[in-house]
Order: C-alpha cells, then sequence, then structure tokens
C-alpha cells in the first residue's frame, strides 16, 4: 500500500480546487484494503462492489467535513463498515428475514471469486454464520493477523471486548466444523 | 484459545480463500470518480428543482400573506366604520346619577324618535325630494 501523508491531504482537501485531485489520491491508496473488509462482511464480489462504491460515495459528500479526527483509513472503513450493516439489512428485509445477522449458509463453490478447496469453504461456512461484528473481528485476526490494538483502534472497540468476541467466534466456528465432520 | 480448536482452525488454512483480479482494482478507481462526478452533476438538478419548488410555495406564500393582510385591514376598516355608527346613533353612559337619569330619559326617547325619522325619510317620495330641493334652491337664492 502507497504511503499517504495524512497532513498534506487534511490541507488539501480544505481547497475546492484541488479536493477532487485528493480524493482520487485517497481512492487508489485504500479502496483495495477497503474491498477486503467490505468483503468480510457482505461475502460476496458483486455485493462488495456496491458497498465499496456507496462507501466511496458518501465519503466524497463528507470531504469537505473531515477535520483529521481519525486517521483517513479508520474513517473510510466506519463508513465502508455501515454501510455493508445498511446493505446487510436491507438484503434481509427483502428477503423478509428479521435478524440482521443472519447469513445464510452460502455455497462459496459457486462463486466465481472463491479460491479455496473444501475445507476452507467448510471455514468460511462457519465464519457466515457469525454476527456481522464477530465476522470483522474473527477475518481480522485470522486472515490479516491484526494485533487487537490495531483493532480496536480500527472498529473502536476495548481491546478487552475483541479478544472476548474473537474467543467467542473460534468456539462457534469450531463446533460449527466439528457439527459437520 | 485451546490447541484443539486451533488444530480445527489450522486445517483450514489462513488465507482468506477469495481472489479478485487486479484488472477489477486498475479501474476501480476511475469508475468511483466517474461515479462521483455523476453524482456531482446529479445534486445541482436538483437543487435547481428544489428552488423553483422554493421560489413557487414562496410565491403561494406571499399571496396568501397579502390576502390575509387585506382581509385583517378590511375587518379593521368595517369595525372602525361600525363603531363609528354605532357612537353616533347610540349615546354614551353619564358619570353623574343626574346624567344618567337623563341619558336613560334620552335612551328611551331616542329610539322612538329615530324610528319616527326613518319613517319619514323612507316614506319620502318624489314630490317631497322636489319640494325639499326646490326649497333648498330658494333659500340659496
Amino acid at each position: 500500500m502507497a504511503k499517504i501523508d495524512e497532513q498534506d491531504i487534511l490541507r488539501r482537501i480544505q481547497d475546492p480546487q484541488s479536493r477532487r485531485k485528493v480524493f482520487e489520491e485517497i481512492v487508489n491508496v485504500y479502496s483495495r484494503q477497503l474491498y477486503w473488509k467490505i468483503h468480510y462482511v457482505v461475502q460476496n464480489h458483486d455485493d462488495t462492489d456496491d458497498v465499496l462504491q456507496n462507501t466511496f460515495i458518501k465519503a466524497w459528500r463528507g470531504l469537505e467535513n473531515f477535520k483529521g479526527d481519525s486517521a483517513i483509513f479508520t474513517w473510510l472503513y466506519r463508513i465502508a463498515y455501515n454501510e455493508s450493516i445498511t446493505f446487510i439489512k436491507q438484503k434481509k428485509q427483502m428477503s423478509s428475514i428479521d435478524d440482521e445477522d443472519f447469513v445464510e449458509q452460502a455455497s462459496f463453490v459457486a462463486d466465481e471469486y472463491f479460491d479455496g478447496d473444501n475445507t476452507q469453504e467448510l471455514l468460511m461456512q462457519a465464519v457466515s454464520t457469525l454476527p456481522a461484528k464477530q465476522r470483522q473481528v474473527f477475518c481480522m485476526k485470522y486472515f490479516e493477523d491484526k494485533k487487537y490494538e490495531e483493532i480496536s483502534d480500527l472498529v473502536g472497540t476495548s481491546v478487552g471486548a475483541l479478544k472476548a468476541s474473537y474467543h467467542i467466534a473460534v468456539e462457534k466456528i469450531t463446533a460449527f466444523i466439528r457439527s459437520k465432520e | 484459545m485451546s490447541t484443539k480448536n486451533n488444530r480445527i482452525l489450522a486445517s483450514g488454512g489462513s488465507r482468506y480463500p477469495f481472489k479478485v483480479s487486479d484488472e477489477y482494482f486498475d479501474n476501480l478507481t476511475a469508475r468511483i470518480m466517474e461515479q462521483i462526478d455523476s453524482v456531482e452533476q446529479e445534486v445541482p438538478e436538483k437543487v435547481e428543482t428544489v428552488s423553483a419548488h422554493s421560489a413557487k410555495l414562496f410565491s403561494i406564500h406571499k399571496n396568501r400573506r397579502r390576502n390575509l393582510w387585506i382581509s385583517t385591514i378590511s375587518v379593521a376598516a368595517s369595525l372602525v366604520l361600525i363603531a363609528t355608527v354605532a357612537l353616533k346613533f347610540i349615546p354614551m353612559p353619564s358619570s353623574t346619577p343626574v346624567e344618567q337619569q337623563k341619558a336613560v330619559t334620552t335612551v328611551q326617547y331616542s329610539p322612538d324618535n329615530y324610528n319616527e325619522d326613518l319613517m319619514n325619510y323612507t316614506m319620502v317620495d318624489n314630490v317631497d325630494v322636489y319640494y325639499y330641493l326646490s326649497s333648498e334652491e330658494d333659500f340659496g337664492e
């Protein structure tokens, strides 16, 4: 990932002449990272693409008011997470299921973007049964090997709560996999 | 986390098992910026529509406000007229007992007087009008 000078970005955001150019740089630097964060929640390429575009449109509209209280990526991540949750809610409403955390056990083999074997598919099925926030925490810890402190900064939850959340997620996933063996 | 759980998880590997072509990410920035440009173009149109709508609403409100003012002034003028006429024909109450007694007498007498005059006026015919006018002419002379 290319490095970005946050102070320089903040300064240039205030200038309407350079705002579009700055935003293009932001999209270029952070879109890949955001894509995967959104994918952890929605678990489907087309939906991730939609949510990612909505995220950047929302970010563009709010760019003028961004004062740098948090890092740019943290700000983008929070927009992306909220957009992902909104998307899931809307999808559930359309399929008349009330629980926003409910995720149907997808068949990832049919997904052309899935790149794994049967064991990995079983793992992803187990992950898909977790509530959205728990799924995020599990994926960032397990697949990205992020430190709890880093995750805490991003999601705004205490390290203790994240550890507990990850522990519960692992218990649920192993129970799911055992039940399928 | 227990070792058993670790083993179960490790069997799935720690690689996120999804892939997206580099081409997707290569075009992503351009696509998003295009999307933002089209959103930006939509916004002024909406603002314009909203402005036109607001102007229409303002005009309606302005007319309503003007009509309200006219109605209020008309009602006020009518009240003033009625009050003036009423004050002319209805005597004011007096403060002293003697005056009050006089007023009572006047009030008691007055309606008859007024009615009599009114009857006289309503019964005026063309001959009477001619008589009054000619007598005025005579008086003028």
